[in-house]
């Protein structure tokens, strides 16, 4: 069996074209029952999310040439698209390419952000689409069990996944790094923004348990307020809950500081000392620059955290690299049970026939040995076929690790299978 | 005894290798060998302290050697509660391969010439009065380890450029109250240790102070531990300032370890 992959990603193709081939739930099941017909597409399955489309499928050795067009076909009639419309934007993949095409995609390194957690959920949901559809056979639900495996593995051994890339996401890490856990602390919104209530609510899934939202109108406060059961507080009293925020993220379209040194000095005397992390993502600053010499409080405007983020993608491209390797030596064992799936029937086949070959003698010499009771007919029959089965074992053995391997080697058991030299 | 320490020196070396590697790789299957690696040496460490103990006859810690030994073995029991309560296996990568080298060097020393005099061996109080001392360095060493871990991170976010090493240390509050807690336990250990010391001289000379480089040494390390601990129960010193109080202590506490051997003085040994 052959493993073919024909898709556009976000790199080969426009938003344009990648939108017009999207497949729904509904679509794909009916695609895929249509694609499949069980002569030249064995198997298939469609990965389809917002940066990609790709048709995944099984068909036998001899027909991969004619499989790569009806797929491109398949494509271009879904999508409405003229023929070799496509061909720019179309990568295909075949056996040990798709299988590491498969890999990468599941292990998040094709993605538009390396490590971004959602793309195996969409390779999962694909697959039970397939099951449903009943076009995921043998080879398939080998793959993609193997698929889930190796991004499991990516993500457990390499740090692809471990530094945040995004502003909302930075205040929940610095805050770990912090205070270790986020329950039971305090977050502090001056301004109700919409990056502000992004930020809150990774804060408040991460365990925050207290929001006080300091606005200046009360009403877009209350938006925000209700979802966390925040309290409200004025711009004016500020400086009173301020010693209680262990942490504050403040995105006003205030002109001046909102936060002065003098004030954060106040609050960490009230505060003990406790440390605060103070996040500015307003333009221009809201929080006074000098607020970052108050010991003890750690302050980071927008340009910060952006220089933290491309370091963190930096990080992230590196550990893609110890990703590819895993990703590499995982290929490898997979086509090794690819040819043992293959060969497995082969072997199976081959030694079927030669059991037939000599019960066939048996018939023709049979009227030769006379009348023989059931017992002496059976002997001669086990006799015979044992002994074709002792003969061929070690030649059908040197098969399967010729299959194993995938190359014949000239090791000098391959040479002598019997073991006549000993 | 020197197959057994050698078996010692090998887990802890194993211990020190895989922490440094998981600290590295962050890995947790290397974490998991370097913690049953210690488990395993710290077993062996206590049959061997034991052995030492019913063949010579005398408790065993007199001498560089024993000391060496003794404070490898307070080190890793030490190390092993922190990271049963705080979780913080980046220590050891810092604290596992000391602990090889001070087994090391326990083991190349060989045999102390010599054994120690009667009186030594007479009272309890004398082996309390070590024992407490061991521990109290160990201690102090853990709340260096925790401030320097504390004063790296702290000045990387007022820099706000992370290192490698940033993201593979414990967050700043773990290391703060661990430093915190340490301290406090050491200065514990010190006050009783310093206590002891003086019953034992005064039994045994009629003498509580003898003006000896390590008496005052030690006074100075239990003042400036002292301050430090009354500072941060206060709370008015936290983070940097206390970070910086508990590095400069430990050399303090170093001075007082290694003062008896360079200047002369009542007492005999580290």
């Amino acid at each position: 069996m052959s493993i073919l992959l024909i898709g556009v990603n976000h790199k080969t193709a426009p938003v344009e074209i990648r939108e017009r081939l999207a497949f729904n739930d509904e679509a794909c099941a009916n695609g895929l029952r249509h694609l499949v017909d069980g002569d030249v597409v064995r198997e298939g399955l469609i990965v389809s999310t917002c940066n990609r489309v790709e048709i995944l499928s099984a068909m036998a050795n001899d027909q991969v040439e004619f499989g790569v067009g009806r797929l491109t076909q398949f494509l271009d009639t879904s999508g409405r698209l003229p023929a070799g419309f496509l061909d720019q934007h179309l990568y295909r993949h075949t056996n040990e390419d798709a299988v590491r095409h498969l890999f990468r995609v599941a292990s998040s390194l094709d993605s538009m952000v390396v490590g971004e957690p959602q793309v195996l959920g969409q390779v999962r949901h694909a697959y039970s689409l397939a099951v449903e559809a009943g076009t995921a056979g043998r080879v398939l639900n080998r793959l993609v069990h193997h698929t889930f495996r190796v991004a499991k593995r990516v993500r457990n051994e390499t740090g692809i996944a471990a530094n945040a890339v995004s502003i909302s996401y930075m205040a929940v890490e610095l805050g770990k790094k912090i205070f270790d856990s986020l329950k039971g602390c305090s977050v502090m919104l001056i301004g109700a923004g919409e990056m502000a209530e992004l930020s809150a609510r990774h804060l408040v899934n991460a365990g925050v348990s207290r929001v006080i939202i300091a606005n200046r109108t009360e009403e877009t406060a209350r938006k925000i307020a209700d979802e966390f059961g925040a309290m409200i507080v004025s711009l004016e009293h500020l400086d009173r809950f301020l010693a209680e925020a262990d942490m504050v993220i403040c995105s006003t379209g205030a002109p001046t500081f909102v936060l002065t040194e003098e004030q954060t000095r106040k609050a960490l005397e009230r505060r003990r000392n406790r440390p605060t992390c103070m996040i500015d993502i307003s333009v221009p600053r809201n929080i006074d620059p000098a607020v970052g010499n108050v010991p003890n409080v750690f302050l980071f405007d927008i340009d910060d955290l952006e220089s933290v983020i491309s370091s963190n993608i930096r990080e992230r491209e590196r550990e893609a690299e110890r990703a590819e390797l895993i990703v590499q030596s995982e290929v490898m064992q997979f086509q090794q049970t690819l040819r043992l799936m293959d060969a497995g029937p082969t072997i199976g086949a081959l030694r079927e026939k030669l059991q037939d070959v000599a019960r066939a003698e048996l018939a023709r010499q049979r009227k030769k040995l006379g009348p023989l009771t059931k017992d002496q007919e059976a002997a001669v029959e086990s006799l015979l076929v044992s002994t074709v089965n002792k003969i061929s074992h070690p030649i059908l053995n040197q098969m399967r690790r010729f299959y194993e391997t995938g190359e014949p080697d000239a090791t000098q058991a391959e040479q002598d299978p019997f073991g006549l030299e000993e | 005894m020197r197959s057994l320490l050698l078996a010692v020196l090998a887990a802890y070396l194993i211990a020190a290798i895989h922490s440094i590697l998981a600290f590295v790789n962050k890995r947790r299957s290397l974490q998991r060998v370097a913690q049953w690696s210690t488990a395993v040496g710290f077993a062996l460490h206590t049959c061997a302290l034991i052995a030492d103990w019913v063949i010579d006859g005398h408790y065993p810690l007199f001498g560089l050697r024993e000391t060496l030994s003794f404070l490898a073995w307070a080190l890793v029991a030490l190390y092993s509660l922190v990271l049963y309560r705080y979780r913080a296996q980046a220590l050891g990568a810092f604290t596992m391969p000391l602990i090889s080298v001070l087994t090391f060097i326990a083991l190349i020393i060989g045999s102390d010439s010599g054994t120690a005099p009667a009186a030594f061996s007479a009272t309890w109080l004398f082996p309390i009065h070590t024992t407490l001392l061991i521990f109290a360095y160990a201690a102090f060493f853990i709340v260096f380890i925790a401030s320097v871990m504390y004063l790296l991170q702290e000045r990387e976010l007022k820099l706000k450029t992370f290192s490698a090493i940033f993201h593979r240390l414990p967050s700043l509050t773990t290391v703060n109250e661990l430093a915190t807690t340490a301290g406090a336990v050491g200065l514990t250990l010190l006050t009783l240790g310093i206590v002891t010391g003086m019953f034992w001289s005064s039994t045994r000379s009629g003498r509580i102070w003898h003006n000896d480089p390590k008496e005052i040494f030690a006074l100075l390390t239990w003042l400036l531990y002292f301050v430090l601990t009354i500072y941060r129960s206060t709370a008015n010193w936290r983070g940097r300032r206390a970070a910086w109080l508990g590095v400069v202590g430990f050399a303090l506490v170093l001075c007082t370890f290694f003062g008896a051997r360079l200047l002369p003085g009542y007492h005999v040994f580290g």
